[in-house]
């Protein structure tokens, strides 16, 4: 089937406002946010069955430590809501025509038989299905023959301790219909209770008082006859699956505890595979069950419908049963075909699996469709094609991680206790397999030294995996701290090559993790041993002093690399991409999210490897990469909610309040008593309606609750139902269409709160839900009408800097159609770029920054002011005003909406080994300039020493890592190689910070004879006497434990970077910067380049050290996040602001003091104000305030005291 | 449900106490990681404040404790829950609880005789 989505593919004249992103983790939601929030219609295609990715995958996230999940989850719903976002989950791209500006893809749609419309996520279909292995499907008839059970030949019989105990608990009543009974006698054989009495020719009956309820005589009875009915069966009208799932269930509760091993004959079991898989394998017998071991499917419905699993998979048949396992969690525990991919999953719908599900392969079962009260389970699905029309594509697939039994020597896949860093992180999670318990695999037992080996599939030729992963490194020392965090008992112990934490603070995080006990041991672990006894690991590795060593371990961890899908690569070529030999896209590092093909742009780990604010960061600016050519149409195929008019409430009218209690099918209806707290909600004062849904959320109950809504005047809404983070939108979207201020709203939580927490107690949790109804019903009452106020839009973007990054940024907000104001203090564009000569590849940077200077100097919509300072700047997010003094000295206001802060940084030059006095002394920088003209005879024996980390890491100097210094060396120390191969260049380092496929160039500088040294400032430090007569470094050489002397013509010190002085303008702008003096961003991971005022972003060094082409991708990304704001002519802001009453306002000034953003100020009027496009929404001032005169949304004392009052009320 | 826990005042928190609760858990971010920057530290001085309040009033500072999470910490919201009530269980019902109750039977006897 192919539907045509979008035929409009363009008129000839405008390039199609639409983009395909590829991949929906956190590059590919990032990338879809910024792009529809700018007026860009957005078709997301993941594979997976729900968009999250990676990243959701992971426990907590460096160097924060901020759970993952918790960051990521808004982002999920936003793009999940977003109505100018088309989510296409469980799909994949199949071909893409066309040129940029104008593509068309065909997108494949795979079955889910699922509904994504129809289902609410309840999660229902997953909890009865009985299966969980990948089952061996009974061939099916050849043409022609009469589909046939088969008889088996193979039988054991399976045996408890004792004999089985047959229970009459939630018994079912059989009874034998005489119209169908066909007189046969094979319900009197099977049973084992003498309860049937039977005749030849003569019909059988049962005799109740005998009839344990097992079933037997329901099994035998041959299905011409179908002559036994049954009674008294809950959920039997749904289907025997259904009542099997229902009375086993009960029997769980029941038996729960009581340490039941004998078989309790209870029989569902044996109606489970006969009646509902059809297979027929199993028999009560006298001694227990009767297994057909040669016709058993191995599906494992058998032994999750048992209720005090007196049955073992391996027991019930001769194969080997094959456990369907969950992929979200790493194979770490188990699943069942119909699965919902995670707990937090966008889309919350499942996908039937069609190789393990009973349903698709033999046509039996079907016990989910019968259960799903919304019917969005259709098992005639089948995959779909849809044409869909784009003017640009972002590839983003992301990554996989290496498959650690490559490396063998460390017996992955053999020794259970031997985990993956990926595995490690799901057993760290909370919400994953062992709910966050440290535990190891093989036994549950609780690991106390857990071991971490660095680089598995990492810089490591011998598996073709040469370029080094970038987050390994941070990611153990993350999970050592957690897993300590978790379990103070833990040690841990991480065997790395150098220690790679170049990112911002993450130096700071390392040393914390030191002395948090996590051990650092610089050694490559060269095999395991298990004992196979106990499952302890024994390590094997060479210290720094060159003993052989063997260590004990609990457990181990590989932190396995990162690398391209095989399936990503394949895409890649479908469209036409470069890839280099490892998968990774190829880009020029100039134009950093430009694939080979026009209108192709990358973001993420797939060109590279990268942690996640890198990733953030390109995702956005792979947004404007994609979003600048099609910019003269931006706005074209986006649609705009249209609601109707707000009716005005009379407060003559009386409350008129209706209440939704929500059954989430059996979610919460299960526990609570969903009749009772209806029937107890229509009592509270004020309500006129109440009613209870099966399912509140679904379409065709938000339609009808816009109804009541209408029909019933109400004047307030409450539901009761799940979480409010999740569906409170949803609601007041509700309430909105049916033209009702979306406030006057409130909802409990009654699943998370009530029937989730107090499973077993249902009488106290439908109480519970009484009582927080009754507050929610008290919050409404006391509600207000709040509205969103509006402001217009300046679309101009002001640019303080003109570095690389600021002149890029301008550039850019000129080509997405802004206009654009860029400030630099000197008396010429370039910055610190300016100082370089080449860039990584050899190509010169005067040769770029020179096209870049042209570009914007000449654009129009630019308007450059060099020689100039920010002086003074107010305003907030959409109408700034700054002011600049220009060369002539006098004053100019700009006006403009958005700011981009590209400050940049310069090199460090302390006076340290002679710098600045001797001539044989120079910087990197320096170096690099000499280079250019290094052409003479005396360089060519030249002896140079490299000195790494001079005046870096260091407390007496910059502290931090500079990033860039080691790849500075490496590229400097090759072009001088190049030149003068007879030169000998030594380089003096701590850890070479070589990441991601810096790494190859590292690798590449040591085969071309460049000599690398380790120091250590502590362990190994150096000598250095640096002279007029000469320079003369000596120091231990790990590799030969030798102390080895130089004698250098010239010291080359890599110094590091620091920030340009931006006191002042950090404190115009209110924006923080951290200890060292780089800007502080308003979120360390996902949002890498805003900062945290709103309207306030910013690029390049500034931030942090970085490379020139990390400085272009962040500037494309700030002018991306820029873009959210410019595109708009008006923006709304929230209602939940505080608001001063200046009647009591004493102007006390402690709201001034107490608001963590700086927002209230006293105005002319002489009382407190706040304005509402910066409020935040906290309450902080609210409390403080003395006079009580501050009010908060929906916030305000008056809710939250009716909420208290109503707590107690009964 | 807040924003903040740097929403809630002293009074709010009496005002649990006044409408019966036998105690009160505050439960915001944790400590440097508040989502509005330091609404979290606010929150704690005047938990602190109310514990005076409490005491010099003879309810008893016990019965109200501010704990810190963070938004995935489920099993230790749980674990901190079960610990504060069975704190609570332990020091009874509130003297507020107690003395109303005590009016009420007194009320009612009255009415007896």
């Amino acid at each position: 089937m192919t539907g045509i989505l979008q035929t409009q593919s363009g008129n000839g004249e405008h390039p199609t406002a639409a983009v395909l992103v590829i991949g929906g983790g956190i590059s590919g939601m990032q990338s879809a946010l910024d792009l529809a929030n700018a007026g860009m219609k957005v078709y997301l295609v993941e594979s997976s069955p729900a968009i999250g990715g990676k990243m959701a995958q992971l426990d907590k996230t460096f160097p924060t430590n901020d759970c993952s999940m918790c960051i990521v989850s808004p982002k999920l719903v936003e793009v999940g809501r977003h109505r100018n976002i088309k989510l296409f989950t469980h799909s994949e791209v199949k071909s893409l025509t066309g040129d940029a500006g104008r593509f068309t893809a065909t997108l494949v749609r795979h079955a889910r038989y699922v509904d994504v419309g129809a289902c609410t996520g309840c999660g229902l279909c997953e909890i009865v299905c009985p299966v969980t292995q990948i089952s061996h499907f009974p061939a099916p008839p050849a043409e022609g023959e009469k589909k046939t059970r088969a008889r088996a030949k193979e039988k054991r019989i399976i045996r408890g301790p004792g004999l089985p105990q047959p229970t009459r608990s939630q018994k079912w009543n059989f009874s034998v219909d005489n119209s169908l009974c066909g007189m046969c006698g094979g319900c009197f054989k099977a049973c084992l209770h003498g309860a049937v009495s039977w005749e030849k020719k003569q019909v059988a009956v049962i005799d109740q008082e005998k009839c344990t309820g097992c079933g037997a005589c329901f099994v035998a009875c041959p299905e011409k006859f179908s002559a036994i009915a049954i009674g008294q069966a809950a959920d039997l009208e749904k289907s025997v699956g259904a009542a099997v799932h229902a009375r086993s269930q009960l029997l769980k509760k029941e038996f729960k505890g009581t340490g039941q091993r004998d078989c309790i004959r209870c029989g569902l079991c044996v109606i489970t595979c006969d009646k509902v898989m059809n297979i027929s394998a199993l028999k009560m017998v006298e001694e227990g069950i009767e297994a057909g071991v040669d016709i058993c499917q191995v599906c494992g419905a058998c032994v999750s419908v048992c209720p005090v699993n007196f049955l073992a998979i391996d027991q019930v048949t001769n194969k080997v049963p094959r456990p369907l396992l969950n992929s979200f969690n790493e194979g770490l525990n188990g699943r069942k075909p119909v699965n919902i991919f995670y707990p937090q999953a966008v889309p919350r719908v499942p996908v039937i699996d069609e190789e393990s599900c009973v349903r698709l392969n033999s046509g039996a079962c079907g016990t989910c469709a019968s259960i799903c009260g919304v019917g969005a389970i259709h098992y005639d699905h089948r995959e779909e094609e849809t044409e869909i029309a784009i003017g640009s594509v972002i590839f983003s697939p992301g990554i996989e991680v290496f498959d650690a039994r490559i490396r063998g020597e460390f017996g992955y896949g053999l020794y259970k206790n031997v985990v993956t860093s990926i595995e490690f992180e799901r057993l760290l999670s909370a919400s994953g397999p062992t709910s966050g318990t440290v535990a190891r695999p093989g036994d549950a037992k609780h690991p106390k030294k857990i071991a971490w080996i660095q680089c598995v599939g990492s810089r490591d030729h011998s598996c073709d995996r040469d370029y080094c992963s970038s987050v390994c490194c941070m990611y153990a020392t993350k999970e050592a701290f957690i897993a300590r965090e978790h379990d103070s008992s833990i040690e841990p112990t991480i065997f790395y090559i150098d220690m790679r934490s170049f990112g911002k603070n993450f130096d700071d995080y390392v040393t914390r993790a030191k002395d948090h006990k996590v051990r650092f041991v610089r050694a490559m672990v060269s095999r395991i041993f298990e004992d196979p006894i106990s499952g302890d690991l024994e390590l094997r590795y060479v210290d720094g002093s060159g003993a052989r060593k063997t260590e004990m371990f609990d457990m181990v961890v590989l932190s396995v690399g990162i690398q391209v899908p095989k399936a990503s690569k394949e895409l890649a070529g479908k469209l036409d991409i470069d890839l280099d030999r490892y998968g990774f896209v190829v880009t020029d590092c100039y134009r950093p999210l430009a694939t080979s093909r026009p209108g192709i742009f990358v973001s993420g780990a797939v060109k590279g490897p990268k942690d996640i604010p890198e990733t953030v960061c390109e995702a956005s600016a792979a947004a404007e990469a994609a979003s600048a050519s099609l910019a003269e149409a931006r706005g074209s195929l986006i649609t705009a909610e249209v609601l109707p008019p707000e009716r005005v409430i009379d407060p003559e009218e009386g409350l008129r309040i209706g209440v939704f209690i929500c059954h989430c099918g059996t979610n919460i209806a299960s526990v609570v008593d969903v009749e009772a707290v209806t029937e107890y909600a229509k009592t509270l004062p004020g309500v006129v309606y109440a009613e209870h849904p099966l399912y509140t959320c679904s379409q065709d109950s938000q339609e009808r609750m816009r109804e009541i809504i209408k029909d019933n005047r109400l004047n307030r809404v409450v539901t009761s139902a799940c979480s409010p983070t999740t569906h409170e939108p949803l609601f007041m979207s509700t309430l909105q269409q049916a033209g009702l201020n979306k406030y006057f709203f409130d909802m409990a939580n009654i699943r998370d709160q009530c029937s989730w927490v107090h499973p077993d107690d249902p009488v106290l949790a439908t109480e519970k839900a009484k009582r927080l109804t009754r507050m929610a019903v008290a919050n409404a009452t006391a509600g207000q009408p709040l509205a969103e106020q509006e402001f217009t839009v300046d679309a101009r973007l002001l640019v303080v800097g003109g570095g690389v990054a600021g002149m890029t940024a301008a550039l850019e907000a000129a080509r997405q159609g802004f206009g654009v104001f860029l400030v630099e203090r000197e008396g010429q564009l370039g910055g610190q770029l300016l100082q370089l000569q080449r860039s990584s590849d050899g190509r010169k940077f005067a040769d770029f920054l020179g096209g870049l200077k042209e570009k914007v100097l000449n654009n129009e919509l630019i308007k450059v002011f060099t020689s100039s300072e920010v002086v003074e700047q107010s305003g907030f997010v959409g109408s700034f005003e700054t002011e600049i003094v220009t060369p002539s000295g006098g004053t100019r206001t700009l006006k403009h909406g958005a700011i981009l802060v590209a400050t940049g940084a310069e090199e460090h030059r302390p006076e340290i080994h002679g710098l600045g006095t001797l001539n044989t002394v120079m910087t990197q920088t320096d170096f690099e300039a000499a280079l250019e003209n290094a052409t003479s005879k005396d360089w060519q024996h030249l002896r140079v020493v490299m000195l790494q980390c001079a005046g870096s890491r260091d407390v007496d100097h910059l502290p931090y890592c500079s990033r860039v210094c080691c790849n500075h060396a490496v590229k400097n120390a090759r072009r001088l190689k190049s030149m003068h191969p007879e030169a000998r260049i030594d380089v003096l380092y701590r850890d070479m910070r070589c990441y991601g496929l810096a790494e190859l160039d590292y690798s590449r500088a040591r085969r071309e004879g460049i000599n690398f040294v380790r120091y250590d400032p502590e362990e190994n430090p150096l000598q250095i006497t640096a002279e007029e007569a000469g320079i003369e470094i000596t120091v231990v050489d790990p590799s030969v434990r030798l102390p080895v002397r130089f004698h250098p013509d010239l010291l080359v010190l890599s110094t590091g970077m620091k920030p340009r002085d931006a006191e002042e303008l950090a404190s115009m702008l209110r924006v923080p910067r951290n200890s060292n003096g780089f800007f502080i961003e308003a979120h360390a991971k996902l949002r890498p380049v805003d900062l945290p005022s709103e309207g306030l972003f910013m690029a390049g060094t500034a931030h942090g050290p970085k490379s020139s082409t990390e400085s272009i991708t962040q500037a494309q990304a700030a002018v991306a996040r820029a873009a959210t704001l410019l595109s708009r002519d008006s923006m709304k802001m929230s209602a939940i602001v505080s608001v001063v009453d200046p009647t009591h306002c004493a102007v006390c000034l402690t709201c001034v003091r107490a608001c963590p953003y700086g927002v209230p100020f006293i105005n002319d009027q002489h009382s407190a104000e706040i304005n509402p496009a910066l409020c935040q929404g906290c309450g902080i001032c609210v409390a403080e305030c003395p006079a009580k005169t501050i009010h908060l949304g929906r916030y305000g004392d008056k809710n939250i005291r009716a909420k208290i009052e109503a707590y107690s009320a009964s | 449900m807040l924003p903040c826990t740097g929403r809630i005042d002293e009074s709010l928190l009496l005002t649990a106490f006044e409408n019966g609760a036998d105690g009160v858990m505050v439960v915001g971010c944790l400590e440097g990681d508040c989502h509005y920057v330091s609404g979290n530290i606010r929150a704690k001085a005047r938990v602190k404040r109310v514990y005076g309040i409490l005491d010099r009033i003879k309810i008893g500072p016990d019965r109200i404790r501010m704990y810190n999470l963070s938004a995935g910490e489920g099993s230790k919201f749980a674990a901190y829950a079960n610990e504060f009530v069975e704190k609570v269980r332990e020091l009874g019902p509130s003297p507020i609880n107690l003395v109303r109750a005590g009016q009420a039977r007194a009320v009612s006897q009255k009415e007896a005789t």
